[in-house]
C-alpha cells in the first residue's frame, strides 16, 4: 500500500515515475489503483538461448520493457511487473520472470531513466532482498510495525542489504498506535525513524475493496504520512 | 494429524500456526512445528521469544557448516536442530536468509 501511493504521489509532484512490482501476487498493482493484466507482460520479452539460459530477446532493455510492456497506471505513473502466479505455479510465467529480473539488473546503467523515480515493491521477509532484486535501489525504504516479527525482519533485511552494497536505509514506522511503538522501534533498529504512518482504518478498507487507498480515503491521515515519505525521499 | 498453513504475508499464518501448535499440545499431543519460512518467526508466535527465535539454527545452515553430519531420520534432526518451545511443543526451522545470495534455501 505504501509504494503504490508512494508512487502515485511522486508523480503528482511532477516526476517520471516507474514503479516495479517483483511481488508474485497483485499488491502493487491494487494499491496504484490499476487494473492486473491477464497475463503477465513481459511474457514475450525472454528466450532462452542456445546454451538453455535465459536472455532478453534482441532489441529489449529497459527503454524498450518500458515502452512494451508496462502498465498505465493513475497519475502517469509506468508500471512494470514480474508476473503472477496462477493455480499451475511459477513454471508458466518464468520467461516473464527472467525477463523482468533481466531489465532490473539493467535499469541502474540505462541513462534513460537517471533522471526517473523508480518505486520497487518487494515480497514480504529478506528473500528478494538477498538474491538482488533491487539493484536499481540506493535507498532501502524499510517499513517496519510495532511487532516482534516486523522488528525481527526489518532488522534482518537492513543488514542483508548493507551487505551487498552502500545502501541508504530509510526507517518507516507503519501501524503507529502509540508514541512507545516509534521508540521501540528506534531502539530496537539503533537507526532513527523518518516518517512514521499511523495505524489507519481505511488502508484496510482499502484493501477490502481491492482499491487504491489514494483514491478510497485521499484525506486519511495515512495518505498524509506517505506525503510526508514523498517529500522527504524528493528532498535528498 | 499433519496440517500446513498457507496464505498471503501479513494474514496471520505464523499466528495461527504457532497457536495452533500450543494449543494442540495442551491437549496431551505430541507436537512438531517446521517453520518453513526463510524468514523465521515461528518462534516468536510459540512464545520462546523474540532473541531466542534469532538464535536458531537453520537445518539447512547447520548442514551448510559442517557442523554434523546429515541426518538421515526425522528424530535426529528434531533433536539436533529442534529446540524446546513452550507446552512442550518443539521447533525446528528448516531455513533461514541471513546474507546475500543464500543459495537455493
Amino acid at each position: 500500500m505504501i509504494a503504490g501511493t508512494l508512487a502515485r504521489l511522486l508523480a503528482r509532484r511532477g516526476r517520471p515515475v516507474l514503479a516495479l512490482d517483483s511481488d508474485m501476487l497483485p499488491g502493487l498493482t491494487l494499491s496504484l489503483g490499476a487494473r492486473p493484466p491477464d497475463a503477465p507482460p513481459l511474457m514475450d520479452a525472454a528466450e532462452r538461448g542456445e546454451d538453455g539460459r535465459w536472455r532478453l530477446k534482441r532489441g529489449v532493455g529497459p527503454v524498450r520493457a518500458v515502452q512494451r510492456y508496462a502498465t498505465e497506471a493513475p497519475d502517469g505513473v509506468r508500471l512494470v511487473q514480474a508476473g503472477k502466479v496462477g493455480p499451475d505455479g511459477l513454471p508458466p510465467i518464468m520467461p516473464a520472470i527472467q525477463a523482468y529480473y533481466r531489465v532490473i539488473h539493467r535499469l541502474r546503467r540505462s541513462p534513460a531513466f537517471a533522471a526517473w523515480d523508480i518505486v520497487g515493491d518487494l515480497p514480504a521477509g529478506p528473500r528478494q532482498t538477498a538474491f538482488g532484486w533491487a539493484p536499481y535501489a540506493d535507498r532501502f525504504l524499510l517499513v517496519v510495525e510495532p511487532t516482534s516479527q516486523s522488528l525481527l525482519t526489518a532488522r534482518r533485511i537492513a543488514r542483508i542489504a548493507a551487505q551487498r552494497r552502500p545502501v541508504q536505509i530509510t526507517a518507516v514506522a507503519n501501524k503507529v498506535r502509540a508514541r512507545g511503538d516509534v521508540e521501540r522501534i528506534e531502539r530496537f533498529l539503533d537507526r532513527p525513524v523518518e516518517v512514521v504512518i499511523p495505524a489507519d482504518p481505511a488502508v484496510a478498507a482499502a484493501e477490502r475493496r481491492g482499491a487504491a487507498l489514494l483514491d478510497h480515503a485521499p484525506d486519511a491521515p495515512s495518505v498524509a504520512a506517505i506525503a510526508r515519505l514523498a517529500d522527504a525521499v524528493l528532498r535528498e | 494429524m499433519k496440517v500446513v498453513v498457507a496464505g498471503k504475508g501479513g494474514a496471520g499464518k505464523t499466528t495461527v500456526a504457532g497457536t495452533l501448535a500450543r494449543l494442540l499440545a495442551r491437549d496431551g499431543a505430541q507436537v512438531l512445528a517446521l517453520d518453513c519460512d526463510a524468514n523465521p518467526m515461528l518462534g516468536v508466535s510459540l512464545g520462546a521469544g523474540m532473541e531466542r527465535t534469532e538464535l536458531l539454527v537453520g537445518v539447512r545452515q547447520g548442514l551448510d557448516a559442517g557442523e554434523t553430519a546429515h541426518e538421515p531420520t526425522v528424530e535426529g534432526m528434531m533433536e539436533t536442530f529442534g529446540t524446546d518451545a513452550p507446552d512442550g511443543v518443539r521447533l525446528v526451522v528448516a531455513s533461514r536468509i541471513d546474507k546475500v545470495d543464500p543459495g537455493c534455501p
